[in-house]
């Protein structure tokens, strides 16, 4: 194949590569100094060498936002059929290629989000392909917003890890392109009950001594390996990371404060403390659904690795038994930031998306699908602006178990890409234009949503 | 209850030509033929013994000849109904279907989600809905006083829930008979993998059937040498296998053998067998019938209501479909992709696609889309799928003339309620048009049919008009 260099005369002027800014500000409330970033994202998936490739799109020209909280400015991305081929200012552009104009443009990651429903995929189920409907209209609507991913549950654990769950994209018109990972998390709920945490610990230590027992047998050339012990099959898989375990308070939803009849205020320390226990028991991290006081306790759970998923602007009273300590407000992921966990943001309905019960109805604007409002909700809390992007991209992915296919805009990750048209972040900024899997599926001006606001 | 129906029709066969000695010429009449002829202005048909004799504008009248006088009235051909549950909702009243998003700023309606698609598929292809319907229904006779002169009743269900029917409207009391009880095999797709992989097997087997079939000629000879030399006592048990077998074969369908003594068509499978002296696993009627489809010998209906459930086919079956005599699109709900946007796999599947005539929204919008058009405009031949009230039959020429308003030939809209979907029945030669040696099934309008002010003046079945229970 005939290739071209294309040379960028601002190319120079522009070699300027911004480095994560989290380390750069400090907290007030608590005072908290700056901790180490999260180590970087594996490595994605080597794409096939071998491959021929059938169409090439470079997105020329726009700013990228890596999605790590790095930013390249006048930055050229090339898309290799639905994989991205090359990032970088003074690329090879393939003969033939679709270019795509976005000088001037901000270039970012789709959004991945932990926590969604609708945009065709089913309301439940064991099988996510069962009804999953790319033509849904509320896919349009999810794109509109930015999302082109999304962590689908169905079912969960209660003591012990359970449930199914897949990573969906917005492919639209594209059945085939829809799943993107199957059952990369297991979920179950706290608190435990002394009985129900024994139980845990027993199996984890069939589970450990299981995989003594499978790694002395491969040491073994004639010895078969032994079969999991039974109710160890779903803790082994989060052992091994093929599994990441989300961890929720009670027995489904969220309940705000003074609601529950329980006297417990939710996902609050004392069940964070033991959902921490549980990580160190699986030696992995663990996710936090929307824990209310993990902030309080921030470096505890950055010391087990842990992640969370926070809706920055729900804001939970404090007990004035322990007003430091207690409650939740708007500097809550920025403190989580801080301590160097990951975070994921959430409405604070819980989910983005067209959920039968939620809805989505009328026109856009409301507050279901703006994830960029709600992580600048977070910026509001003090977390930094790049840093931010994360909550929505790579870290979200990586709480979803799926951050080696997407959530930043790197060389042999899925082509699912937004052109925006300012800041990832700010409320006046709308997307211009989605690709999923390489594809442009979502155009403002070809869609009823937002065409009509020009600027 | 088929040997009473197969007795019943003949004694209609009888009656036919008692009845009607006499040949009828329509005269003066515009007429629609929906053949090369086009309209016929001021034209006459001549009908004898039920059929149609001679068609133009300068067929003589015989002389003794039973004279319609249609000055003023449009003629255009009996409509044919190809996929049709009346009569089998239990009580007769059959109503009619909803049609997601029918008229005009209809809501459509929502996409099942909860629990994903459509469940397990089953696979009773051999099953004929002929044996389950109750014949003497008010309903068969309703919609032919609308003018539905062919009904065909179709079995309902996941994967291949069975044959469809042909029912025969009778002029007298509301006797319904089945005249054809294998008119076309359904089959129904579910969005998701189970039903798919339910499908894709049925049609593996299927498959492999049609191959045991093609090489009946080449077994015998590797299978006499073995039995030359060793154990000839086995042989015995072997012949004794044989009449269990064939017993096991007319299990399912015992009653279907005498409606189909009088055809010659098809069973091409039972014509070998009596040579063969392999002990074979006893065939699947079910899987037969499919493999008859495959073959070309029966024809199938397919339904696929979206681009959604094409999609999830497609998955399964790959990009080349069998062949079906027609795609049948119960809903257009752009909610899960209108039909146009498969265009091009859906004419490798069917030449035929049968919708409800109705226009939808395009989703987030409130403006109108024709998805019926856009299948036509992308060359796929549509038959409309008709209602199943008399009601519901007589207000669908709105809908139809909504469609010819927005931008659907006439000629097209016409078509798609008579002459298509005989096509698509493959009854082209005996219904859906107005030409020699067709049955005179015609309805007579005031004006033309796509006139709002015009109306059904009479239905003429077989050359009988139609009691009309409507006087104006």
């Amino acid at each position: 194949m005939m290739m071209h260099r294309t040379t960028v005369l601002a190319a120079a002027l522009a070699a300027l590569t911004l480095a994560p800014d989290g380390s750069a500000q400090r907290f007030g409330r608590r005072g908290r100094p700056p901790e180490a970033q999260p180590q970087a994202a594996p490595q994605p998936e080597k794409p096939a060498e071998n491959k021929k490739v059938e169409s090439w799109t470079v997105i020329q020209g726009g700013d990228v936002h890596v999605g790590d909280g790095t930013v390249l400015r006048r930055t050229h991305v090339v898309l290799a059929d639905d994989k991205i081929h090359a990032v970088g200012q003074e690329v090879e552009i393939p003969e033939g290629a679709t270019i795509v104009d976005a000088t001037g443009k901000v270039v970012a990651p789709g959004f991945c989000l932990p926590m969604a429903s609708g945009f065709g995929a089913p309301g439940g189920g064991s099988d996510v392909r069962e009804g999953l409907n790319p033509f849904d209209p509320t896919i349009k609507m999810g794109l509109a917003a930015g999302i082109t991913s999304f962590l689908w549950t169905s079912g969960s654990g209660a003591g012990t890890p359970g449930g199914n769950s897949a990573v969906v994209k917005l492919a639209y018109g594209d059945l085939d392109g829809m799943v993107c990972v199957e059952n990369t998390t297991a979920s179950m709920r706290m608190p435990l009950s002394a009985q129900d945490l024994s139980k845990f610990r027993d199996l984890v230590e069939q589970a450990r001594k299981h995989q003594d027992a499978v790694k002395e047998a491969a040491s073994k050339p004639d010895t078969k390996a032994p079969a999991a012990p039974k109710g160890t099959e779903e803790i082994l898989k989060v052992m091994s990371g093929e599994k990441r375990l989300w961890i929720a308070s009670g027995g489904g939803g969220f309940r705000f404060p003074g609601m529950g009849g329980s006297g417990s205020r939710g996902f609050d320390q004392t069940q964070i403390r033991q959902a921490m226990e549980i990580a160190s028991l699986l030696g992995v991290g663990v996710v936090l659904d929307r824990p209310i006081e993990a902030w309080a306790i921030a470096d505890e759970v950055a010391a087990t690795g842990s992640m969370a998923v926070v809706s920055p602007r729900q804001r939970v009273e404090n007990d004035e038994a322990a007003p430091d300590t207690t409650g939740s407000n708007i500097a809550q992921s920025a403190i989580l930031h801080a301590a160097g966990v990951p975070v994921a943001v959430t409405t604070p309905s819980g989910r983005f998306g067209g959920s039968p019960s939620i809805g989505t109805g009328g026109i856009m604007g409301q507050d279901l699908n703006t994830p960029h409002v709600d992580a600048a909700f977070a910026v509001r809390g003090g977390m930094p602006n790049r840093a931010a992007l994360r909550t929505l991209t790579l870290d979200s992915a990586k709480i979803a178990n799926a951050d080696r296919r997407v959530g930043s805009i790197e060389a042999g990750k899925d082509a699912d890409i937004l052109i925006l048209d300012g800041d990832p972040l700010h409320y006046k900024t709308f997307v211009e234009t989605a690709l999923v899997n390489g594809k442009v599926v979502y155009r403002k001006d070809d869609e009823p949503f937002y065409r009509h606001i020009r600027r | 209850m088929t040997k009473r129906c197969f007795l019943t029709a003949l004694a209609l066969c009888l009656s036919v030509p008692l009845a009607a000695q006499a040949p009828t010429a329509f005269v003066h009449a515009r007429i629609l033929t929906m053949t090369d002829a086009g309209t016929i202005e001021d034209g006459t048909i001549l009908v004898r013994d039920g059929r149609i004799e001679a068609v133009g504008a300068d067929v003589k009248v015989p002389p003794g000849a039973h004279v319609v006088d249609v000055a003023g009235g449009t003629v255009m051909p009996g409509l044919v109904h190809a996929w049709s549950k009346a009569g089998l909702g239990g009580g007769g009243g059959g109503a009619a279907p909803s049609f997601p998003g029918g008229r005009r700023g209809g809501r459509p309606t929502r996409v099942p989600s909860g629990g994903g698609g459509g469940g397990n598929a089953q696979v009773q292809a051999a099953r004929k809905i002929a044996d389950q319907i109750y014949d003497r229904q008010d309903i068969f006779g309703e919609l032919l006083r609308a003018g539905v002169t062919t009904l065909v009743v179709h079995p309902d269900g996941t994967g291949f829930p069975g044959q469809a029917a042909e029912l025969a409207p009778n002029v007298g009391p509301d006797v319904a008979l089945a005249v054809r009880d294998e008119a076309y095999v359904v089959v129904s797709p579910a969005p998701g993998p189970r039903a798919g992989k339910a499908i894709k097997d049925a049609l593996d087997k299927a498959q492999k059937a049609l191959e045991e079939r093609k090489k009946p000629k080449e077994e015998p000879k590797p299978e006499e040498k073995p039995a030359e030399g060793d154990k000839p006592a086995e042989q015995k048990p072997e012949g004794e296998a044989k009449p269990a077998e064939g017993e096991k074969k007319e299990g399912p369908a015992p009653e279907g053998k005498e409606g189909e003594k009088p055809k010659t068509e098809e069973k091409p499978a039972e014509a070998p067998k009596p040579q063969e002296k392999k002990p074979e696993p006893p065939k699947d009627p079910n899987i037969e019938v499919i493999a008859d489809v495959l073959d070309g010998q029966r024809r199938a209906f397919l339904t696929l209501g979206s681009a959604m459930d094409v999609q999830h086919y497609r998955s399964f079956v790959g990009d080349e479909p069998m062949k079906s005599a027609a795609v049948v699109a119960e809903r257009l709900d752009p909610r899960t992709g209108l039909l146009s946007l498969e265009a091009e796999w859906l004419k490798k599947a069917a030449p035929i696609v049968l919708t409800p005539p109705a226009m939808t929204q395009v989703p987030n919008t409130r403006t109108l889309a024709h998805p019926i058009k856009d299948l036509a405009d992308a060359g796929l031949q549509i038959g409309f799928l008709l209602p199943d009230s008399a009601n519901g039959v007589r207000s669908m020429r709105f809908d139809v003339m909504e469609l010819v308003r927005c931008g659907l030939p006439a000629d097209a809209a016409l078509r798609a309620m008579t002459v298509v979907p005989a096509q698509a029945l493959g009854i082209q030669d005996k219904v859906g048009s107005i030409a020699e040696g067709r049955r005179a099934d015609l309805l007579v309008f005031t004006g033309d049919p796509l006139d709002p002010v015009s109306d059904l003046r009479s239905v003429y079945l077989a050359g009988h008009e139609v009691e009309s229970h409507n006087p104006r």
